[in-house]
């Protein structure tokens, strides 16, 4: 762990603060309704200079609306917020909190220099080049050498360094990285935690919001969990493992059986439900794919960004485009993917209809089943879409609400059971528990399994190794645009165990091929 | 316990979010309304008794709407499917010369001449949305282009000429009774003076509206354009359905072409290049939004017949065409403003 050495123990942090508890972040009684839906009940939060505050909950537990309030982008309807002792006042001195998204929310179209620049231009009309103080901030983040490139054309990783290089140019005192790496390879992760480190080190208040249990117990020195609307919980020094934040944040859950090990596995007289023959895609990105996937299983692509595995999942559904031979449900040719496979995508952004109720979304890829002669059967549409509604246990009280007033893992059991209605012989989903609270996973998840015992494929895209573990029967690693041999999940006793077995098949493929540029593995 | 307190908690606030969104619609439709009796009621107190609020007047103002209102349903098919259409007031004025020019210069029967013209249109429909989907360009680029080959068409087929039935040029001889029957598509004596061309648009808006509210196209169209990328991957029609929309749209401004050629008994090349403001702001007035997914029948209708009654009134209170233009404009950014409000509220 690169970041160990320059982080003070927790212990010291503590004490630090403890003398100088003003000088942070301080948040008392924050209070936020968007209607009648109470998002904010009262929360109370410090953050302190000098260490990262780790902040974990599920989705709807108001974690994105303490985000959105702290960047300044919507006000609190009650409560306090200060900074360094005084009042703050989040809307008019929005400067001094910098939020790096997932996807970082520059210009693309400019330059890295001019990203670096735009809003301190200074007064001259002609534009101004980089000065000496910029162009140290710049070799710090390294990414001097690059700052005329275009910023479309750079790494994600580096776009993230850009939008911290932002913040850091006017001195922003608070840093708020929000889910930032679920889209980086393992070194760009590890670099972008090394620069957290930094940050807060340099005194600065540094928030990281994130889902990986395992990254908040590595870097954080204190997880704060919050819980509908409230902060219930700060796990620090002993308290803070992954253990602890898993069981702090199922915490009030009902009680579950430990999660019954998934030991079913087709046979292998069960049907073929999908072969793949010297798959390649159209772009590159994958290479003479061979792959016999059964029916009723649930099988893992799992790949950084670029290895080529999104591609490859997405092409099965054909979104992508793959030449070689596909055959579903012992029918070969191409013209049987449209009608036998259904896809989800990872972003919710691509799978819902914003402007459609919940019934709606459900029933969006129907068609004779809900109508007559061309005319809709509203009475029907509705039956479907609440039978479904129960089936995958969507908290709604009716399927006439709007979609957008369900909860991101509520929304995505909607946008699966829109693509499960059709009944497809491969579903193939992409991402499907991102962004999504526990109690969720453990849903979808047992959806999937419910719908590959039903005698179907599931293809799944994973970027985490837990989905993997919980969720498929085998996982091929993608990596440079080729498959692994196959892993059987159930051979593998825990997830770190499928953890080293992963990263081990990632980087044997990764030394064939380019790494990302970087500090290249040693043999 | 999470899960169901959490369920709890959406159930409450689901309700009045459900009533909140009936109360949006309510306000929407309300809105338009109650704009249309404030502007009855302003031009009854301002106008001359029995001018204005007149059955008589009632029925010139639902005949003069009719022309902006099956025009506006047409492009309500494609602002609900998240296009836009800039080229139907130049296909009404091809429609109304192509029937022209064939019927009476070239001598053809006026019914292969309506045909014509309907061919026309749905080629352009077709052009259109086949440069917007296969080529992927900006349909406000594509039908800006489009309406102008359209009218380049138009000049050139007509020779800028005006043309009139009753009045052949040297030569030529139009059938009296192809001029019956084609001028009886527009009037003809229905009970209480009810314009022909009131009830064509009664039609059009009756289909529409079932198309846009009641079938499976007018669904899918609505989800199409609320979010064309989840219904590329929900393997929508997405062409078919663009195609159909963009063709309804030059149909119908075809349709609107040939029922003013009936009524007023001569056409001209510039017809139609004035429609472009009114059509769109019937349909923004009428609720439907330019980003796609939404939009009605009844409000466009809604729309038409308000923009109508404010022409018709000030047309009576002579207050001269310029002030029709201020009051056009200022109502449909109000009903822009009006339409974020209600939506505001819904949050």
């Amino acid at each position: 762990m690169s970041g160990a050495a320059t982080v003070p123990p927790s212990a010291d942090g503590v004490d630090n603060a403890a003398g100088t508890a003003p000088a942070g972040l301080r948040i008392r009684g924050l209070r936020k309704w968007y209607g009648d839906t109470r998002a904010l009940d009262g929360l109370d939060l410090d953050a302190r200079p000098g260490e990262i505050l780790g902040v974990a909950g599920p989705n709807g537990a108001g974690k994105s609306t303490l985000i959105k309030i702290l960047a300044g982008e919507t006000g609190a309807d009650d409560g306090e917020i200060s900074l360094g002792g005084r009042t703050w006042d989040t809307g008019s001195e929005g400067d001094r909190v910098a939020v790096v998204h997932q996807e970082p929310q520059l210009f693309p179209n400019l330059s890295v220099a001019q990203n670096l620049m735009v809003g301190r231009e200074g007064t001259r009309a002609l534009v101004r080049g980089l000065t000496a103080d910029e162009k140290t901030l710049l070799a710090d983040l390294a990414i001097l050498e690059i700052a005329d490139r275009p910023l479309a054309e750079v790494p994600l990783a580096v776009q993230q360094r850009v939008e911290i290089g932002r913040a850091l140019a006017r001195d922003a005192a608070v840093f708020l990285f929000d889910e930032p790496n679920s889209a980086l390879t393992q070194e760009e992760s590890e670099d972008l935690f090394r620069r957290m480190h930094l940050l807060a080190d340099a005194g600065r208040v540094v928030l990281l919001v994130s889902h990986r249990i395992a990254e908040l117990a590595q870097h954080a020195d204190r997880v704060a969990l919050v819980l509908d609307g409230l902060c219930t919980t700060v796990l620090e020094g002993e308290a803070l493992t992954q253990e602890g934040i898993a069981a702090g944040l199922v915490t009030g859950q009902a009680a579950r059986e430990p999660e019954e090990q998934i030991t079913i596995r087709a046979g292998d007289d069960a049907a073929t439900a999908l072969r793949l023959r010297a798959w390649t895609h159209g772009a590159g990105e994958f290479d003479g794919i061979e792959l016999h996937v059964r029916a009723g299983e649930i099988v893992a692509m799992v790949g950084v960004e670029g290895s080529g595995a999104r591609e490859l999942v997405r092409s099965i559904a054909g979104f992508e485009k793959g030449t070689g031979q596909i055959e579903i449900a012992g029918r070969e040719g191409r013209g049987r993917v449209a009608s036998a496979t259904s896809l989800v995508s990872a972003d919710r952004q691509t799978s819902l209809f914003t402007n459609l109720t919940i019934g709606d979304n459900m029933v969006a890829r129907l068609n004779r089943e809900i109508t007559r002669a061309g005319a809709l059967r509203r009475g029907r549409m509705h039956e479907i879409a609440r039978d479904l509604r129960d089936r995958f246990q969507v908290k709604a009280s009716s399927v006439h609400l709007p979609i957008r007033s369900l909860s991101g893992g509520n929304q995505q059991k909607v946008a699966i059971a829109a693509a499960i209605v059709k009944r497809p012989e491969v579903l193939v989903l992409e991402e499907p528990t991102r962004g999504v609270d526990i109690g969720s996973k453990r849903e979808i998840y047992r959806l999937m399994r419910a719908y590959a015992q039903d005698g179907h494929a599931v293809i799944i895209y994973c970027t985490e190794v837990p989905e993997v573990f919980e969720a498929a029967d085998l996982a091929y690693v993608v990596s440079d645009g080729r498959l692994s041999n196959p892993l059987i999940v159930m051979n593998y006793p825990d997830v770190e165990a499928l953890a080293r077995a992963v990263t081990r098949l990632e980087r044997h493929g990764a030394v064939g091929g380019g790494v990302p540029a970087g500090v290249a593995p040693s043999p | 316990m999470t899960e169901n307190q959490a369920a709890a908690k959406r159930g409450g606030p689901g309700a009045v979010t459900l009533s909140g969104r009936a109360l949006a619609v309510g306000l929407r439709v309300g809105g338009i309304v109650i704009a249309i009796a404030l502007v009855i009621i302003v031009f009854t107190l301002l106008s001359k008794p029995n001018t204005f609020f007149t059955f008589t007047n009632a029925l010139g103002v639902m005949r003069s709407m009719s022309t902006i209102a099956i025009v506006a349903l047409g492009l309500t098919l494609v602002i609900v499917v998240g296009e836009i259409d800039l080229s139907f007031g130049y296909m009404y004025g091809l429609a109304s010369i192509l029937i022209g020019v064939a019927w009476i210069v070239w001598g053809w029967p006026i019914y292969a001449a309506i045909v014509l013209a309907f061919l026309a249109a749905a080629g352009l429909g077709a052009v259109n949305a086949l440069l917007v989907t296969a080529l992927k360009i900006p349909s406000f680029i594509v039908t800006l282009g489009t309406g102008q080959l359209v009218f380049g068409t138009t000049l050139l087929v007509s020779n800028t000429a005006t043309l009139n039935p009753s009045y052949p040029p040297p030569g030529k001889v139009v059938p009296q009774g192809e001029i019956d029957w084609f001028f009886a598509l527009s009037n003809q004596d229905l009970p209480f003076d009810i314009p022909m061309q009131a009830l064509w648009m009664v039609g059009v808006a009756l289909v529409i509206g079932f198309l846009l509210s009641r079938s499976l196209f007018g669904f899918r169209l609505k989800a199409i354009g609320g979010n064309p990328a989840a219904a590329e991957l929900a393997r929508l029609p997405i062409t078919k359905y663009k195609f159909a929309a963009f063709m309804l749209c030059s149909m119908l401004a075809a349709l609107a072409a040939m029922l003013d050629f009936a009524f007023i008994g001569s056409v001209q090349p510039n017809a139609g290049v004035s429609l472009t403001f009114p059509v769109f702001a019937a349909v923004i007035i009428g609720g439907a939004s330019l980003a796609g997914g939404r939009g009605t029948a009844i409000g466009t209708l809604s729309g038409a017949l308000l923009l109508a009654l404010i022409a018709n009134g000030l047309a009576l209170l002579s207050a001269g065409s310029y002030l029709s233009n201020f009051v056009s404009g200022a109502v449909t950014i109000a009903a822009v403003v009006l339409d974020r409000f209600t939506q505001s509220l819904r949050k």
